[in-house]
């Protein structure tokens, strides 16, 4: 392909032929590379093992081997986290570069494996009995520290993961005590705190310029599970007179932040959640309409939508000047 | 032959290419301003996003529309149907041509995409639903056969592209299971044959220059061919056969087939790093993972979670040692995501070697080249900073 467009290049006089000579030169020695299958094994490799360790330990839970097992893990962990601490670049509020290429997966390897570790004394042990609460509170703290200390967004994904099953398992026991009432209102509503908690932590982190690269992280949990909790406050607790003002003031925001950062990810999701919200009320408060009333509002609907989407730009630039 | 705009395809098709060239630092900023003032594409092509989100919304609105048509004409009789789902067919195909593409200049936007999809499934559908019921999957095929094929021409989309190839592959296997007795030996090596076709004129395709706007379509239809030829092949895929359409629990030549799922990915393997060619390499990786499944379905030589552990650390380790290896020994392959700079280096090298000849005796050529090749490539070995 190059050596068409070289030629066409040339051709037109856009390129000097010393220059054509450089590129084809380049093109024909450049180094074939290996960096996308190498990292496909890398991460292969690490689900792999943890998948493999994790169903082994629960086989054997009840043989003599077990011990021996979770043994291994113990110490395939605490070598992956040696290493990650061994090798570390020095703590920055930026962005920092992984000092080795399989730096990342070694520290997320020794996550995971802790992971199954600990799930193993809980399930073994009941080391922490029935307070689950604190099962996750504590890879949650291990995993937002050694994120935030090397810098790495793979674990802060993990360690938010942890902060969701943490505050969903100790907000929900309380209400099987006090209410006999395991609906999902309060999962919906730790759903939309953990939002907004998402979202507040973005912000502190720009403002005070202390690992601002972490911002895509925490915005895309935040809003998918802000806007998936307000969803089901609507629709599953039939409540949209609360949570359909939440979803629009989520909608708005993420559309804001789309137009002041460009970032076309959050506009799409602010504006299918939104959809669905708007779409939902609709339907469910309209009654007495016939078939053809529902094709002209998803008629007119979606079109508005597609104009909205290919004007966007011209919208923002608008506005902005 | 194809819809869009030629010359800003290959507007798209140079500005791409001297990009990267420009990035590299291989052409001037001047240059490639002017590459940029000369090869201006006039598309409207939106962000990934914008574009889901168009074929989304693009999707419903053509659904209500056709509900609504729908609803006031009220096709009752299965022509009528057929008639309609025609009707709408022809409808988002002359939008697509004349208003997406011919005046509103999309391509690649979300509604171009959709509007093709949508037209060309309304119109197979209608076109099948006229058959009676028992007449097969070859039929159905046959009939969907040259609108995918027009639809991949015209408008050089690449999941039409292998929505064809499916088609035609499927095609050559349901005319060859109808030949009785032969059709048991002769289905896995028409799969290959049909294949391996495709494989040849895929990568002829690509080369020629006159044919550069479905350079993409070649590059899909290389892919699934070379998959297809090893599935065709792999014993799994054999057996299942045999046993589900002819009722054998061991197909035939079984020791062909067994040796071919193992040896044809690690031929793909070196093949492909061999020749640099990333399609080759990739397939046989793909290849591989599947020969070591179809082994363990017939022989559980380890318990399954054991087999994972053990298979994870090898894949890790077999990875740490070739990157670790690419780092230390720099040269034709590399771990660098776009290996600009060795490469670049390299020419920069032989430029220089090359005007320090013209200009200086050639006696001072050896000390000036000591400097620039070998040099320190530490890379993550031992030492460390403590």
């Amino acid at each position: 392909m190059h050596e068409n467009i070289l030629r066409r290049l040339v051709q037109q006089e856009l390129i000097a032929p010393e220059d054509a000579d450089k590129i084809a030169l380049f093109e024909s020695e450049k180094p074939f590379s290996l960096h996308w299958e190498l990292k496909t094994l890398l991460y292969l490799g690490v689900l792999l093992l943890n998948i493999g360790l994790g169903y082994i330990i629960y086989e054997n839970i009840d043989s003599i081997g077990h011990t021996a097992i979770i043994l291994l893990i113990g110490v395939l962990s605490a070598a992956c986290f040696g290493y990650a601490v061994r090798y570390r670049q020095p703590f920055s509020r930026g962005e920092v570069e992984s000092p080795t290429p399989y730096y990342d997966y070694i520290l997320l390897l020794g996550c995971l494996a802790f992971l199954v570790m600990e799930g193993y004394w809980q399930y073994q042990y009941q080391i922490f009995g029935t307070r689950y609460g604190l099962a996750t509170f504590i890879p949650m703290v291990l995993f937002f520290g050694l994120a935030y200390w090397l810098d790495n967004q793979g674990v802060l994904a993990l360690g938010i993961t942890a902060l969701a099953s943490w505050l969903g398992l100790t907000v929900a026991p309380q209400h099987i005590l006090t209410e006999n009432d395991f609906s999902s209102a309060a999962l919906v509503n730790t759903g939309v705190f953990l939002g907004l908690l998402l979202i507040a932590i973005t912000f502190a982190s720009e403002r005070l310029d202390f690992k601002k690269h972490f911002s895509l992280t925490y915005l895309n949990f935040g809003a998918h599970i802000g806007m998936i909790s307000c969803l089901a406050g609507m629709i599953s607790l039939d409540l949209p007179a609360i949570y359909f003002p939440l979803l629009c003031l989520a909608a708005v925001f993420f559309l804001w932040y789309a137009r002041a950062r460009e970032s076309f990810y959050f506009l799409l999701c602010a504006v299918i959640y939104g959809y669905i919200g708007i779409t939902y009320l609709l339907l469910d408060n309209a009654s007495g309409l016939d078939f053809m009333d529902y094709m002209l509002y998803f008629i007119l609907s979606c079109g508005g939508i597609i104009f909205l989407l290919i004007n966007y730009k011209r919208f923002f630039k608008k506005t902005s000047a | 032959m194809i819809a869009y705009n030629q010359d800003w395809l290959d507007a798209l098709a140079i500005r791409d290419a001297a990009g990267e060239w420009h990035n590299k630092g291989l052409l001037s900023d001047e240059k490639w301003q002017a590459i940029r003032a000369r090869h201006t594409p006039g598309f409207y092509t939106p962000n990934v996003f914008v574009r889901i989100g168009l074929a989304i919304f693009g999707l419903i609105l053509m659904l209500a529309v056709m509900g609504l048509a729908a609803w006031i004409s009220d096709p009752e009789s299965d022509e009528g149907l057929a008639l309609f789902g025609l009707f709408w067919g022809a409808v988002w195909l002359a939008a697509l041509e004349f208003w997406a593409i011919g005046s509103a200049r999309h391509y690649k936007s979300g509604v171009d995409d959709i509007l093709l999809y949508t037209g060309i499934i309304s119109i197979i559908t209608s076109l099948c639903s006229l058959l009676p019921y028992d007449s097969g999957a070859l039929a159905d095929c046959l009939i969907a056969w040259p609108f995918l094929l027009a639809g991949s021409i015209r408008y050089g989309d690449r999941l039409m592209a292998a929505a064809t190839f499916i088609c035609s592959l499927l095609i050559v296997l349901l005319i060859v299971n109808k030949i009785p007795v032969a059709a048991l030996y002769l289905l896995p090596f028409a799969g290959m044959a049909f294949s391996a076709t495709a494989y040849y004129f895929a990568r002829y395709g690509q080369r020629i220059d006159g044919w550069r706007h479905w350079n993409g379509l070649f590059a899909t239809m290389e892919i699934l061919a070379l998959a297809a030829f090893y599935a065709s092949g792999n014993y799994w895929v054999v057996q299942q056969v045999a046993h589900d359409m002819f009722d054998l629990a061991q197909p035939p030549m079984g020791w062909f087939f067994w040796s071919f799922t193992f040896v044809f990915p690690l031929f793909c393997i070196y093949r492909g790093i061999a020749g640099k060619d990333r399609v080759l390499l990739d397939t046989g990786l793909a290849g591989a993972g599947a020969a070591i499944f179809t082994f363990r379905y017939y022989f559980h030589v380890l318990p399954w979670t054991w087999a994972a552990a053990i298979a994870g650390a090898g894949l890790f380790l077999i990875a740490y040692f070739s990157i670790r290896y690419l780092q230390k020994n720099a040269g034709a392959y590399t771990y660098d995501a776009d290996g600009r700079k060795t490469a670049l280096q390299k020419v920069e090298e032989h430029l220089i070697e090359q005007t320090i000849a013209v200009q200086t005796p050639p006696a001072s050529t050896p000390v000036k080249k000591e400097s620039f090749g070998g040099g320190q490539f530490g890379g993550g070995g031992a030492g460390g900073d403590f």
